[in-house]
């Protein structure tokens, strides 16, 4: 376990260093306390008001000491701080629209495994075959294209041409309508999901065709097991290593593109609500939402970490041992 | 006993082989997909740099006119006039996607310059000197991977649009400049890690110890042995990288934080016309797509030729 | 007798197999390469009883790994072409796709590879990987396949079965990989047991251990044995007939003892010589045979082994000896023109001396 300690401290240290300089990059360039104030509060502010902000967020000190200060109000008092763009507090801004993220990514991640393992299996499976090089081919343009031109192409094809799905709609969660919810999230989902199964069918594929060339596949064969077990049971855990990488940096990489999409396919989500807030230069918004993003960031990869130790053996007894 | 295959006795050996050779060199010929990634962008390259003397591109600020009157507001589809069409202020789609290819290629060829100068140099560094050295670069390095690339993107480039006004010195910095500095900084990551990995497993290597047992300096092994052989995966990651960067500049033109000379920002502008003027985005679209493809086609041909690992996603 | 018999499930002992077991006759493996067709294994005939053990021994690249998995039928069908007759039990099975010979792998054949560590999934325990056969070919229950698969341990001598049997390959020392192989191949009671160099990844120490395993395996169960190796030490003590193969094909065939006591085949002779001595001095020059395999795609006219036969004679380089039987053994075969023991190899003999005694 001394082994975890070391990874989870090292991920602190990340995390505190982006959010730290966040927020030196955000508050930088500001004449005086004064003005920094106004910009928290977006808009001019008497004597009194600009006097308050400023001993409470501590503007009048070095940037080390705002950034402690903000770090406590977040520890100890949940306080996100407050949005003078969006009127309301930065918590308020976050509740509705993670989920629209979350669910984003979720869909993504889950749907692309669901495309790309069977995809990659029967790839290596039947490597250089037809399937494999057509497949191949595909991923490699689906991993290039760049995420717009797959989201206007998507929209081209599903609202203008075939108009299943409407333009715009009401972000809606599935609980409330389930088929308004699909409407909403199919098409900006669907882009998000190909160029994840693309990776993650290249990745596995890859691994599969080095795995699939050893010996003790040979001898599962040898054995007589029949070869769809051989290549699922045999095959397949022992090749998972990139793909669970992947699925690491992935799911960070995921709020970028979520971006975009959000952006393209007007959903209201943190990803679309972050460059709203970069752009209006509300700093605690976006402190905050980085904040939010960087420590998801942290957790997947130590949550990937640790399920090295659980697929491999070898690796859980060497860690064990310290 | 019968031997069907008897060497033919009139063949000496050396034709033997010479035979096996050549059957082996056609082999070589370049796959359909570099080919077609090198012609895209050397057509591209000849008409973005001599667009001003091709008589058959208009100039992307003059608007295309019928008989004396503008053809603003899309009047014209992808046609004979103007062969992408017109966008919302008449102007010709084509000469744009053409004229703006430059901005574009020049961000992208900057950025990634830039960040293999600096990402280099860093895992190099990080790779050769381990230690405190490596343990000091590999953390600022995740650091930059823990915040979404575009996320920190908009972030550089929006503060720096407020920071250039505070700071005179920083008056040049036109928001050209900031999107290569930007990208570059985007860049450096994933390149420092690359080139960190390739010079640590070099430096094991053979040639490495036999200069340094006959006295040669660090310096001296850094850029004499390892650099050198750092060039083709620099190469390749470079190729491939091009892609990223300038797929990453139009996301930024397209959110509204990068150029308005940008594909990015012609598929932003018009895509509310998408259902009734499609060529205004889709013509921007297919530019941006095809010369990322073309970037990408040459890095995966380069990475199997150097046999890198982990240049290509 | 073995600790605990073998259950009676995996019994193949009682089962009754008129003639011989395995029938080889001219089997040829071929690749279809870049470079050529490759004449891995090129003309092979034998035959092997029931409870016999057969090795199999030549250099690499003499073809004798491609042959042992060309019989079972493991090799990939892309490239690959087979010919002749593979007769097991009667049955033809040269013929069979992958498909019809899974019924007959692990449950009437069954192989054991050279590297224990590799050919074991490391990510899989190990009771579970010798059961994996059980469930599948005889249907056992997850419960019983235990059990038998504890019972397979103790065959082997691998003392605290239950132990070993939830841990992984990688907690286990090489001879006791290689012993977990050989329970995997028993598994099911194959009559036929193919070992491919079984001992040449592990320790000297540890080689006569498995060795004798095997052999004790083999008497328990009225096996047959097929041992592929390069070491004629291997051979030695635990095969009834010895095949030399080089170059694919098969050169000299002969029960072991006779074997040793009389070859025929000068590169017989030069495997043997090149075995070190106990009797020797240390830094005694070691004997070996100079020069290198043929290669397979272009394969050299006349007698394979001639370019480097320290006797070869200008016969050897046109024309392809074929395989005679002795006058005095009808179990022993060879192919060379001027044998061991022949006038001709006795002056061929005396010019080698007499041209060393020059220089």
């Amino acid at each position: 376990m001394r082994y975890f300690l070391n990874r989870f401290l090292q991920l602190l240290l990340v995390f505190v260093i982006v959010t730290f300089t966040v927020l030196v990059v955000m508050r930088m360039g500001a004449n005086s306390p004064e003005d920094l104030a106004i910009k928290l509060a977006g808009r001019p502010l008497s004597p009194e008001e600009s006097a308050d902000l400023i001993s409470r967020y501590n503007l009048d000190a070095n940037y080390v000491v705002q950034y402690l200060n903000w770090l406590k109000n977040l520890i100890f008092h949940f306080d996100l701080g407050y949005s003078p763009q969006a009127n309301m507090p930065v918590e308020e801004l976050l509740k509705p629209r993670v989920w629209t993220t979350i669910l984003l990514g979720l869909y993504a991640n889950f749907f692309g495994l669901l495309i790309a393992i069977p995809l990659a299996v029967h790839q290596a499976y039947r490597r250089d075959r037809l399937f494999d090089k057509v497949g191949s081919m595909a991923t490699f343009i689906a991993v290039g294209i760049p995420g717009i031109v797959l989201g206007v192409f998507l929209k081209l094809l599903f609202v203008v041409h075939w108009q299943i799905f409407p333009s715009i709609g009401d972000k809606v969660y599935p609980w409330e309508d389930l088929h308004e919810h699909i409407m909403n999230f199919f098409l900006p989902a669907l882009t998000l999901t190909i160029p994840i199964a693309a990776i993650y069918a290249r990745l596995l594929r890859a691994d599969m065709v080095m795995t699939l060339q050893s010996d003790f596949i040979t001898l599962a064969s040898a054995k007589g097991v029949p070869p769809g077990r051989v290549v699922w049971k045999h095959g397949l855990r022992n090749s998972l290593f990139s793909l669970v990488t992947a699925l690491g940096t992935q799911l960070g990489a995921l709020i970028g593109s979520a971006v975009l999409v959000e952006t393209l396919f007007d959903l209201d989500g943190l990803g679309s609500q972050l460059v709203v807030s970069v752009l209006g230069r509300d700093l605690f918004t976006v402190q905050s939402f980085v904040a939010v993003i960087v420590l998801i960031v942290v957790v997947v990869n130590l949550m990937v970490d640790l399920s090295y130790a659980l697929i491999d053996p070898r690796i859980r007894q060497a860690r064990a041992l310290g | 006993m019968t031997d069907v295959m008897t060497p033919d006795p009139t063949t000496t050996i050396d034709e033997q082989i010479d035979a096996r050779f050549k059957k082996v060199r056609r082999r070589r010929i370049p796959k359909f997909g570099v080919m077609f990634g090198m012609t895209f962008l050397t057509v591209l390259i000849f008409l973005t740099v001599f667009a001003d003397y091709l008589p058959f591109i208009r100039s992307p600020e003059a608007g295309v006119y019928v008989n004396g009157r503008l053809q603003s507001n899309y009047k014209l589809g992808p046609g004979y006039v103007a062969w992408w069409g017109t966008d919302g202020n008449g102007k010709d789609v084509f000469a744009k996607c053409i004229y703006f290819a430059r901005y574009t290629l020049l961000i992208g060829i900057s950025s990634t310059v830039i960040g293999l100068v600096v990402g280099g140099a860093l895992g190099m560094l990080a790779g050769y000197f381990r230690g405190k050295t490596d343990r000091v670069i590999s953390i600022l390095v995740d650091c930059l991977l823990a915040i979404p690339a575009l996320v920190l993107a908009i972030m550089l480039v929006s503060r720096l649009d407020d920071i250039k006004a505070e700071i005179p010195f920083l008056g040049w910095m036109s928001r050209l400049w900031q999107i290569i500095l930007t990208l570059s900084i985007l860049a450096v990551a994933p390149l420092a890690r690359i080139v960190r990995a390739q010079t640590m497993a070099l430096r094991e290597r053979e040639f490495v110890l036999a200069s340094r047992s006959m006295g040669a300096g660090n310096a001296r092994i850094v850029f004499r042995e390892i650099l050198p052989n750092l060039v083709p995966t620099m190469v390749t990651v470079a190729a491939t990288g091009l892609g990223i960067l300038i797929a990453a500049e139009g996301a930024l033109a397209f959110i509204g934080v990068g150029i308005d000379t940008s594909w990015g920002f012609m598929i932003n502008a018009n895509r509310a016309r998408l259902e009734k003027a499609w060529w205004a985005t889709v013509f921007p679209c297919m530019m941006l797509f095809l010369t990322v493809l073309s970037f990408n086609l040459i890095g995966d041909n380069l990475s199997r030729r150097f046999d890198v690992r982990e240049a290509s996603v | 007798m073995s600790i605990g018999s073998p259950s009676n499930v995996t019994q193949a002992a009682t089962r009754e197999i008129a003639g011989p077991l395995l029938e080889l006759t001219d089997v040829k493996t071929h690749f279809r390469t870049p470079r050529g067709l490759v004449r891995a294994v090129d003309g092979v005939s034998f035959t092997l009883e029931r409870g016999k053990a057969l090795g199999i021994v030549g250099e690499s690249g003499s073809g004798k790994t491609i042959l042992s998995r060309s019989i079972m039928g493991l090799l990939p069908t892309k490239g690959t072409e087979r010919h002749g007759s593979i007769k097991f039990a009667g049955a033809e099975i040269g013929n069979k796709t992958r498909k019809q010979m899974r019924g007959i792998w692990g449950k009437e054949m069954a192989m054991i590879f050279q590297d224990p560590m590799t050919s074991l999934n490391p990510l899989m325990k190990i009771g579970d990987q010798i059961a994996e056969p059980l469930k599948i070919h005889l249907g056992m229950s997850k419960d019983d396949a235990m059990a038998t698969a504890r019972r397979l341990l103790q065959d082997v001598r691998i003392p605290e079965p239950d132990r070993r049997l939830q841990q992984y390959p990688h907690e286990m020392s090489g001879g006791m990989r290689q012993r977990v192989m050989i329970a995997i191949a028993m598994a099911c009671g194959p009559t036929a047991l193919f070992a491919d160099e079984p001992t040449t990844a592990l320790d000297v120490t540890v080689q006569a251990q498995i060795l004798d395993v095997i052999a004790e395996q083999r008497r328990d169960r009225n096996m047959s044995l097929v041992l592929v190796t390069h070491d004629l030490g291997v051979v030695a003590g635990h095969t009834d007939e010895i095949a030399v193969m080089y170059g694919g094909k098969l050169v000299e065939k002969a029960p072991t003892r006779r074997l040793f006591a009389a070859m025929k085949m000068p590169y017989t002779e030069g495997l043997l010589a090149s075995i070190p001595k106990l009797e020797e001095a240390s830094h005694t020059r070691l004997n070996v045979i100079p020069g290198r395999p043929p290669d397979l795609v272009n394969p050299p006219k006349g007698c394979r082994f001639a370019p480097r036969c320290p006797y070869v004679s200008h016969k050897c380089l046109e024309e392809e000896p074929p395989l005679t039987v002795t006058p005095d053994d009808p179990a022993h075969s060879y192919a060379c023109w001027y044998p061991v023991g022949s006038p001709e190899y006795h002056e061929a003999k005396a010019r080698i001396a007499s041209s060393v005694e020059a220089n």
